[in-house]
């Protein structure tokens, strides 16, 4: 090696091939312990802190532009867009009248039926900051964190459909996995025959795919697929995608669904992070579990007194 | 070997870390090229007592932070190019700016190789030819700064 010829009394420090096994191992450490366990997430959160000044100004001059887009807007498109939008309202206000009674129709119909009441959840507006840099994964940085009570594992949504989940979440910025990245996977239900399946993300093409459904499967192109909200995370109706393309293949005993998201994924700022239930619901079994507990510990201690009384 | 100074060096790589950061979308993302693998290979060969295979590591891992990563994808991968590179720098500084350019265009696609490699053990899938656009935009980027003898006048003030 060149360095090592190099006469001794230059000082050199270790050499490369010691620093790259060094720091390979490092690296390899580094990987392990982030997969396996969770040593790391503060780290990374304590780190994604000090990345964000950075980051801010990286954004600024994107910023800038969209600003001194938005002064120079001409008056015309911002009268034809008050227009659209009026109109708009007044056909989505029609539309909430028939909804508002066939939610209280439905809320009658549940509690004769003894079922449980849908809850709406509370949702916060987000905006997306950035779209992630790795090209493997279809991920989004959106600008609300643990600070706003933002939580790993909620749903986000936009006006058309599911969105995808949150990820990770740092302070002030959360991580959004989009419905077509491989890792995503979300509970759905064929809204033409409700047929439930998971729809898993492909990972590439924009498209989330249908795997483990039999080749005879009841799914045809055009079908629009909703979440069943049999997961408690995503509530139950709200579109995720629509079908593709259905094909059989004679070697395999699945059909191939391919389906595209009806959320505009790659074209929005602004999303909805909905706080899930989840944390309600977990709350809520272990105030139960406490209270039959509680309960069962009063009867003891009743009938022992009263064991107590008896024996007196 | 010209005393470089260091602080010029940690300047134009935070520089690159800034541009790694710009919120490219779509296309622009596609064909980014790795801004800190450049600025780090033009240090690796020209000083490499101050920007050492430790330097690469650590801007790998600040990448593998940016990108949202596992800890230590990026940083393996720099730090194995930067080893390429630091082997053979003292042949490679005696070279034209052409044959310089083929050797880190080899060194852009191990990277890019390296993390694919990674990637697919921890189960992504590879999406087509495609993937290794940036390692040909990087080039042509390299070849253009060192060609118009900016990387002269980026060494020249700082001496």
């Amino acid at each position: 090696m060149d360095q090592q010829q190099a006469p001794r009394f230059f000082k050199h420090g270790p050499s490369p091939f010691a620093r790259v096994i060094v720091f390979s191992t490092l690296s390899l450490a580094l990987m392990a312990s982030d997969s396996k366990f969770n040593y790391l997430t503060p780290v990374r959160e304590a780190l994604m802190v000090g990345l964000q000044p950075f980051q801010a100004v990286a954004n600024s001059p994107f910023v800038l532009y969209t600003s001194i887009g938005n002064y120079f807007i001409s008056k015309q498109s911002l009268r034809d867009e008050l227009e659209t939008l009026k109109k708009q309202s007044i056909f989505q206000g029609v539309q909430l009248q028939a909804l508002q009674s066939l939610k209280n129709e439905n809320d009658q119909l549940r509690t004769l039926m003894n079922a449980s009441k849908n809850t709406i959840q509370p949702a916060r507006l987000a905006e997306i900051m950035y779209t992630g840099r790795d090209p493997f994964t279809h991920k989004v940085i959106v600008n609300m964190g643990a600070k706003n009570d933002v939580l790993a594992g909620q749903a986000v949504v936009d006006g058309a459909g599911v969105v995808g989940q949150v990820t990770r979440v740092f302070p002030y910025s959360s991580e959004v996995t989009l419905l077509t990245d491989k890792a995503l996977s979300i509970p759905i239900q064929v809204e033409r025959n409700a047929l439930r399946a998971i729809s898993f993300g492909h990972g590439r093409d924009n498209t989330v795919t249908l795997p483990y459904l039999p080749a005879n499967v009841d799914i045809q192109k055009g079908d629009k697929l909703v979440t069943s909200g049999i997961d408690g995370i995503y509530p139950a109706g709200l579109a995720v995608a629509k079908v593709e393309s259905v094909k059989t293949n004679a070697s395999s005993p699945f059909a191939q669904i391919v389906a595209t998201p009806l959320a505009g994924i790659q074209n929005h700022r602004q999303v909805l992070i909905l706080s899930s239930d989840t944390t309600n619901l977990v709350a809520k079994d272990i105030q139960q579990v406490l209270s039959v507990d509680a309960k069962n510990q009063s009867d003891k201690k009743d009938k022992s007194s009263r064991k107590n009384d008896a024996k007196l | 070997m010209p005393n470089f100074n260091r602080r010029r060096v940690y300047f134009t790589l935070l520089a690159a870390l800034l541009l790694q950061l710009l919120p490219f979308s779509g296309v622009w993302l596609q064909i980014k090229p790795d801004f800190l693998l450049l600025a780090l290979l033009f240090w690796l060969l020209r000083a490499p007592s101050i920007c050492n295979i430790g330097i690469a590591w650590t801007a790998g891992v600040l990448m593998d932070l940016i990108s949202g990563d596992l800890f230590g994808q990026n940083a393996l991968a720099y730090a194995l190019t930067a080893f390429l590179a630091v082997m053979y720098q003292r042949r490679l500084i005696l070279f034209t700016v052409l044959q310089q350019s083929v050797y880190v265009f080899l060194l852009l696609f191990v990277n890019q190789f390296i993390l694919l490699l990674l990637k697919s053990f921890s189960g992504s899938e590879y999406f087509g030819w495609t993937y290794f656009v940036p390692s040909f935009t990087g080039i042509m980027l390299w070849y253009a700064v060192l060609h118009s003898r900016l990387s002269v006048n980026i060494m020249a003030r700082q001496q």
